[in-house]
């Protein structure tokens, strides 16, 4: 799932002929006075001003300013553009155009396995949020497309009549189209208002999770994807994304600041019940890994690298299931090459190794891991007789 | 008895590289289990017609390549399962095309990253069709004793220790791969082994869920018990439990499921598979699910690490009850055959080689010249004609050796655009021919008649030293037994016209102060013969081969050193050819004798 900022998010709506606002994005003050000299909806009405950066709580960290003119807008950029939020710091900021309302609805498209759902409220902002009720759905099956028939359904049962009606059914139909031909995940507008000026619809606001595997056949899908931490990544994870962006099979790497247990397990399925072992026992994770599908021995050398840098850590999980065809000899090659590197770097001192794994040349693997002990590590190594989590039952009683 | 794959199932691959990977372990299967292989073809467009040759035992079977599944199922109407190994990208149209084959009753895609659109069309159009469609990202499916598709159950060796050469009464259904085989060796390890483990794929919707495998497992009599391994996120595990609450079904179900520790997590951090995403309001986390399925009367072990004992009882029960027996493991099972290397390095055979050698070793971090590393010899100071005496003669020479040989490589180098060598690179240059196969050209002149004298110069020069033989003595064993002496005697080089290349190497090497008995032969050869008549001089083959008999060359080598120097001159030919962007020649008719018959009648063919 591939999350979109609300400027790439409402470009994709507009291009399936929902209304949005006037908009730009920009990076700096700059910019804004240069697009206000040539937009004319910039100079005539009023403006708001967001922090365009997947952060949650805009409105209280301050990142929101309404009723602007273009000079407000301006000072509200130079003063949003360059604050830190956390790891965020505020890079973009997006102008948009007020639209005065007075009503506000709800619309949504989710997927669900069958298919996909429309969802419609004729209620907006927060008051959906408390009146989930209100919400009314239309189940479209995989490859069926809305009737007009079931759509106006829907926004009957949901309470809109007369011309509004038909508004909405359009506004839902248009959704569900843009939803199914960008490949979305999720797409939600709240509010959708009626612009006072013509009566017609508007999306004011858009969530955009994209199906981040269908890029393929999207070339218009020119803009980033943005964390789905609440946070940017940090210059490691970065360094691992990169990596992964380049290899055979993958290797992943998110931080937790905080914890002492570093996880440095294969496998998808395993790592998280490795993370659940961790918790369950009481232990505080330090990170989340995992490397699968073959990766190269250099690919997981990095991956160590960046386990063995986290800060305070006390043990460190190398665990894995009994493997399907991810050779054990040569992954486990570049975890002690990561080892090496890192206490030739004074690191992974008192910090205990836990390993236990199976599969293809397993006992090459693990006898190399032994061997560590002879070069000072603290290390543990079991097989495929000791049940997948016990080396965390061990790791953590230990303390 | 087993589902979805069992001794029936005949599998087409539609894929490449990954494809015949899997193919491979799906021959060892078969070969454990003393079944034929049940790959029959590959569909792979770009390998179209040719095939792909699977090793089974200590054999090779080829399966062949086709275009299409039509074409595969047309030549192979057994087949009635597909394995999808494409790139996600062209997936979805691979998956239909098998789907659409009236053959094939089953598909499963191994494909990672596909579009979670295809892969509810592809779901869609199976369940329209009657027909499963597996994955994507499923590791595959395995029926002990029966089946194996795609590379499910791992390496040969895991495939014994987890006991899969016969049944059990475990079904597993899995949406990790990587666990797949942890869960298949629990159940061999605490129960009696499994009938068939599927690997369903990580994905937010995979084509087939578990309430799918459930009914088939439920009317499976073999299977008495299920395991599931699940994940937050989605729904299938709730929709498990509600199939399973709805009434008294015939399997038991134990089920595991991962993501508890999205509770300790900060807010909004979530990790796995594309499947592990929690819903709103905690809907598809970790604990909703496990709730539900206990609440349906499911076992749910606390942890992974608790499922090998739940699994124990649930056997011990069955045990108690008569249900199931103790199996009987067969006495003796295949071995699967070992690589040469790998028995060699088990000290297990021993195998004649087929050559020998005594010159270099490749097998170390770098070549070795008669022992002595390449880099080293080159940080000491040693230089080519040291590695011409290593690999020739297996010995280090002198510094002086090795500056008679450097000189007598420059000598002969090159000799100009005319000579037989020289004329047939050029010519060769000239028909656009490449560089070996016209330094090959060039090469081939060498012989009796131009630069090929230099051993047979050498051995006689030998022989007479060797016999104290005079020069008349060896003039007359010449002529008796060989005819004219090699060494002796120039096209165009004279007593008064001498060649420049043999008075500056006998001067040279005579002014070392060595022993030169074949060079003083030779010399007093020369003496002799060029009085008879004055081109039958000592030349420039024969100089060299006198010189390195001196210096202790064996004479079979000697031709060598000609060959190499002007294979110098040659490259350098070719280069100037190629540079000049020269054109094709051919001889001008007065260039020719024509000394053939006059045109003439042909006969009729009798």
């Amino acid at each position: 799932m591939a999350k979109v900022l609300e400027g790439p998010g409402m470009g994709l709506m507009k291009k399936w002929g929902i209304h949005v606002p006037n908009y730009v994005v920009v990076t700096s003050v700059d910019d804004l006075a240069k697009l206000g000299l040539a937009n004319e909806w910039m100079k005539e009405t009023k403006l708001v001003a967001k922090a365009h950066e997947a952060l949650g709580s805009r409105f209280k960290l301050g990142l929101v300013k309404v009723g602007l003119d273009l000079n407000g807008a301006v000072a509200a950029t130079k003063e949003m553009i360059g604050r830190q939020v956390g790891s965020i710091t505020v890079t973009q900021v997006i102008v948009s155009e007020m639209i005065p309302h007075k009503d506000e609805y709800y619309c949504a498209v989710k997927s669900t396995r069958e298919g996909s759902e429309i969802l419609v409220a004729n209620c907006g902002g927060i008051e959906v949020e408390s009146n989930w009720d209100r919400v009314k759905r239309l189940t479209l099956d995989i490859g069926q497309s809305h009737t007009p028939e079931g759509l106006e359904k829907l926004v009957k049962d949901a309470g809109f009549t007369g011309p509004l009606a038909n508004k909405m059914a359009d506004f839902a139909g248009k959704m569900f189209t843009c939803f199914d031909s960008e490949d979305a995940q999720y797409l939600e507008v709240n509010p959708v208002v009626t612009r006072e000026t013509d009566g017609e619809l508007v999306a004011l606001d858009a969530v955009t999770l994209l199906d981040g595997d269908a890029k393929f056949r999207h070339p218009d899908w020119n803009f980033p994807f943005a964390a789905e931490f609440g946070r940017a990544y940090s210059r490691d994870e970065m360094e691992v994304m990169a990596v992964d962006s380049k290899i055979k099979g993958s290797v992943k790497f998110i931080e937790i600041p905080g914890g002492d247990t570093a996880m440095l397990p294969a496998g998808g399925g395993a790592s998280i019940y490795y993370s659940d072992a961790v918790v369950a026992r009481g232990g505080k994770l330090a990170n989340y890994a995992e490397y699968s599908g073959d990766p190269p021995d250099w690919a997981v050398e990095v991956l160590t690298e960046k386990v063995c840098s986290l800060p305070g850590i006390k043990n460190i999980i190398v665990g894995g299931a009994i493997a399907n065809f991810t050779d054990v000899k040569k992954t486990f090659g570049g975890i002690i090459n990561g080892f090496r590197k890192s206490k030739s770097e004074g690191k992974l001192k008192g910090v205990k190794i836990w390993v236990r794994r199976g599969g293809p040349r397993e006992k090459e693997g693990l006898d190399a891991m032994r061997a560590l002990k002879d070069e000072g590590f603290d290390i543990h190594v079991f097989d495929r007789n000791t049940p997948l989590t016990d080396i965390v039952d061990k790791a953590l009683q230990k303390q | 008895m087993s589902i979805l794959a069992n001794k029936d199932t005949r599998v087409v691959i539609q894929g490449g590289q990954a494809g015949v990977n899997a193919a491979r372990r799906m021959a060892e299967f078969c070969y454990l289990i003393k079944k034929p292989l049940n790959v029959e073809a590959f569909v792979y467009p770009p390998d179209e017609g040719k095939t792909n040759e699977i090793p089974y035992g200590s054999g090779l079977i080829a399966i062949p390549v086709y275009k299409t599944i039509a074409e595969a199922t047309k030549n192979h109407p057994m087949i009635n399962t597909s394995l999808v190994y494409i790139g996600a990208d062209r997936a979805m149209k691979g998956g239909m095309e098998a789907l659409d084959d009236s053959h094939i009753k089953v598909v499963s895609m191994i494909t990672e990253g596909v579009p979670e659109k295809d892969a509810k069309i592809l779901g869609a159009h199976a369940r329209k069709l009657g027909k499963v469609f597996n994955g994507p990202s499923s590791i595959g499916i395995i029926s002990a004793g029966a089946c194996r598709l795609g590379v499910i159950g791992g390496a040969f060796d895991n495939l014994v220790l987890s006991k899969l050469y016969r049944e059990g009464s475990f079904g597993v259904i899995t949406k990790s791969g990587g666990l797949s085989n942890e869960i298949i060796w629990i159940c061999s390890q605490f129960a009696d082994g499994i009938t068939t483990a599927i690997g369903i794929g990580g994905d937010a919707y995979p084509g087939t869920d578990y309430v799918s495998y459930l009914e088939m497992f439920e009317n499976d009599p073999q299977t008495k018990t299920v395991v599931i391994v699940g994940e937050m996120g989605g729904d299938l595990e709730e929709r498990a439990a509600e199939w399973y609450g709805a009434k008294k079904r015939r399997v038991k179900l134990i089920a595991v499921v991962s993501g508890f520790c999205q509770e300790s997590l900060p807010k909004g951090m979530k990790f796995g598979h594309a499947g592990a995403k929690e819903g709103m309001k905690g809907e598809g986390s970790a604990r909703s699910k496990s709730d539900a399925l206990k609440k349906a009367g499911a076992i749910v072990p606390p942890t992974f690490g608790a499922l090998g004992p739940a699994i124990k009882d649930a056997y011990q029960e069955l045990l108690n009850s008569g249900q199931v027996k103790e199996p009987v493991e067969p006495a003796l099972l295949p071995k699967l055959p070992k690589s040469v290397e790998e028995a060699m390095k088990a000290d297990e055979v021993m195998v004649a080689p087929l050559i020998r050698t005594t010159i270099s070793d490749d097998r170390g971090e770098e070549p070795c010249y008669d022992g002595y590393p390449a880099s080293e010899l080159i940080n000491m100071g040693y230089e080519i004609p040291h590695v011409i005496g290593l690999l020739w003669d297996k010995r280090l020479i002198s510094k002086q050796e090795a500056e008679i040989i450097k000189r007598i490589m420059m000598l002969s180098a090159d000799h100009g655009p005319c000579v037989s060598g020289a004329y047939a690179t050029i010519l060769a240059a000239c028909a656009g021919i490449g560089l070996s196969q016209s330094v090959a050209a060039g090469l081939i002149m060498i012989g009796p008649r131009f630069g090929g004298a230099v051993t047979d110069a050498g051995r006689f020069f030998k022989y007479a030293v060797d016999n104290h033989m005079s020069v008349d003595e060896f003039l007359a064993y010449m002529k008796k037994n060989h005819g004219p002496v090699p060494g002796i005697g120039h096209r165009v080089k004279s007593l008064r016209n001498p060649d420049k290349r043999v008075k500056e190497l006998v001067g040279y090497v005579k002014s070392l102060n060595i022993k030169t008995p074949c060079l003083d032969f030779a010399l007093e050869v020369e003496e002799i013969t060029s009085v008879k008549k004055d081109n039958l001089i000592l030349n420039v083959d024969g100089t060299m081969a006198a010189v390195l008999v001196d210096i202790g060359f064996p004479v079979d080598s000697l031709n060598g050193f000609f060959i190499l120097s002007r294979t110098i001159g040659l490259i350098g030919h070719w280069v100037d050819q190629k540079r000049q962007d020269s054109r094709l020649i051919r001889l001008f008719d007065y260039l020719v004798n024509y000394a053939a018959p006059k045109r003439r009648e042909v006969p009729p063919l009798k």
